[in-house]
């Protein structure tokens, strides 16, 4: 189904409608809701799946302008239709789901962030050394495909490539961890599902949060485990 | 209700421009004017927050006796094309892909907001820049404890969107005269004819009245971005910078002497001036001293 944030079109995928609690689900970075499909069969609950801007079945945005805060408006858009909701992101999508789950802790209920693609962002701290993304500058140059907003649809029957190839610049928003914290502080719940793996000085300090909960195990059971939270609570 | 059909005002000092090029930018149209001889070396002017190129339509003319001029609509805003969604790095990227389109080295002169953009562009493309001009973009005052974004705060936000997603346009205006006191009760500074040149090209007249051409998405965005961060931007500049003040309390600018120096402090080649009897609308209020110190600077 289509929800709107602003005039982008976003595509709200439906894996399962049933009683009990709602589920809704977000990609990481260069991903979509196509990787979720296995999430369906352990929630005891319907389940939606946001494919983000630019990503998926969603639409590109005219001019780019991707931030972490315009996915997380995608979220709340997702949120406005679901309701109540616990919500689950994976990379780039678990730091939307802190950042949801602080902005509206009346409507999401616990929140389970998971690593994935894109979960470091461009750190914790600013630095003026390091500039622009090279290939965003790069894209400016007039005769960058990605100059011409109807590049990937321009020829007829060619599929089109997954996501917009402009997404990886939210790879280059920093991630404070003061920022990170006041979220995690707001929330009502957060699980973190950890492992050997670093995490980022963001997702560190959300873990300071009394709302917060470390976690170890595989998707699936980092599933269950947040379905037992939600009925125990 | 249908009003009188309005003639486009006249401001003593205007020139029209002589030129307008469309330079497409990640898929948005943006408008560019221009005044002087196209062979000149180029300035690139950028304007702030809710304006448009017009913002230096009396500076314009004054630089143009040596100068190629050449004065963008920033995306979202003037006559140039809407995004889909608004941020900074982007309205820098334009700056970036507009410099490139020039094709030959330029001074970058920006205004409020642009100022601290221009500076950012620069930095970026420091081979396709010789200097830069920043008048009053020097940043807002330091955040407080109660200001620090908070989830109390990007809820508001959020709110904003979903109610600009249910409705995607500004409310219309009556007349022209009642755009103009919007605008003068933010900017009491600037005059009432000025305002009528300025806001008939800032916005558009239709069936229901006028409505501004600006985006109703270009509002500002939420995000953990803070004051502190300007000074080690501005330090990394590496071209020569010229900031410019108005010497007048306005209602944007400009900061405290001190909280400016302290932004500025790290900028290796550093040149100041205030304009007397201006505020933060220097270009608009003394076009011609604002124009002689620029030429001075860019040379």
């Amino acid at each position: 189904m289509h929800i709107r944030n602003g005039r982008t079109s976003l595509d709200l995928h439906v894996f399962a409608q049933r009683q009990g609690p709602t589920l809704l689900l977000l990609h990481g970075l260069q991903g979509s809701s196509a990787d979720w499909t296995d999430a369906a069969n352990v929630w005891p609950g319907s389940v939606y799946a946001l494919d983000f801007s630019g990503h998926g079945a969603s639409d590109w945005l005219v001019g780019g302008g991707y931030t972490p805060e315009l996915l997380l408006a995608d979220a709340d858009a997702a949120l406005e239709h679901t309701g109540k909701a616990a919500v689950v992101g994976a990379g780039l999508g678990s730091y939307i789901a802190l950042l949801l789950a602080g902005a509206r802790a009346d409507d999401v209920v616990a929140a389970l962030l998971l690593p994935g693609a894109g979960l470091f962002g461009a750190g914790g701290n600013p630095t003026f050394e390091a500039e622009l993304p090279r290939f965003l500058v790069d894209a400016s140059l007039p005769n960058h495909p990605r100059q011409h907003a109807a590049a990937d649809h321009a020829t007829v029957g060619a599929p089109r490539a997954p996501h917009d190839p402009l997404v990886p610049i939210l790879d280059a928003f920093v991630r404070p961890p003061y920022y990170a914290e006041g979220f995690a502080h707001a929330a009502r719940k957060l699980l973190l599902l950890e492992d050997d793996a670093p995490r980022p000085p963001w997702w560190q300090a959300a873990m300071r949060s009394p709302a917060a909960e470390r976690i170890r195990g595989d998707v699936a059971a980092a599933l269950e485990r947040l379905a037992a939270t939600l009925k125990a609570g | 209700m249908l009003s009188v059909a309005v003639t486009e005002p006249h401001f003593p000092g205007v020139v029209p421009h002589e030129r307008t090029s469309i330079v497409e930018s990640f898929g948005v149209p943006l408008n560019l004017l221009e005044w002087g001889d196209p062979h000149a070396a180029p300035l690139l002017l950028c304007h702030g927050m809710w304006d448009h190129a017009r913002s230096f339509a009396l500076l314009a003319p004054f630089l143009a006796k040596r100068h190629r001029v050449l004065a963008l609509d920033a995306r979202g805003h003037g006559d140039s094309g809407w995004a889909d969604a608004y941020s900074w790095i982007m309205d820098v990227l334009d700056i970036v892909t507009v410099i490139r389109w020039i094709g030959r080295p330029v001074a970058l002169i920006g205004h409020s907001k642009a100022g601290s953009q221009v500076v950012d562009a620069a930095r970026n493309l420091p081979d396709a820049v010789t200097r830069v001009v920043n008048i009053d973009g020097f940043g807002p005052p330091p955040f407080g404890e109660a200001d620090l974004p908070s989830p109390k705060r990007c809820g508001e936000y959020l709110d904003n969107r979903r109610r600009l997603t249910a409705r995607l346009e500004w409310r219309p205006y009556r007349s022209l005269d009642d755009l103009i006191d919007r605008r003068r009760a933010q900017n009491p500074r600037l005059s009432r004819d000025w305002l009528r040149y300025f806001l008939f090209h800032g916005a558009r007249e239709d069936a229901d009245g006028w409505r501004w051409k600006v985006d109703p998405l270009a509002q500002s965005g939420f995000g953990p971005w803070q004051p502190e961060w300007m000074a080690p931007q501005f330090a990394a500049l590496p071209v020569p910078l010229l900031a410019i003040v108005g010497s007048e309390q306005d209602t944007w600018g400009p900061l405290p002497n001190p909280l400016r120096a302290q932004r500025l402090a790290g900028v290796r080649q550093l040149h100041e001036h205030t304009i007397d009897g201006a505020g933060h609308f220097v270009q608009i209020e003394r076009p011609a001293e604002t124009a002689e110190v620029i030429r001075e600077f860019v040379g």
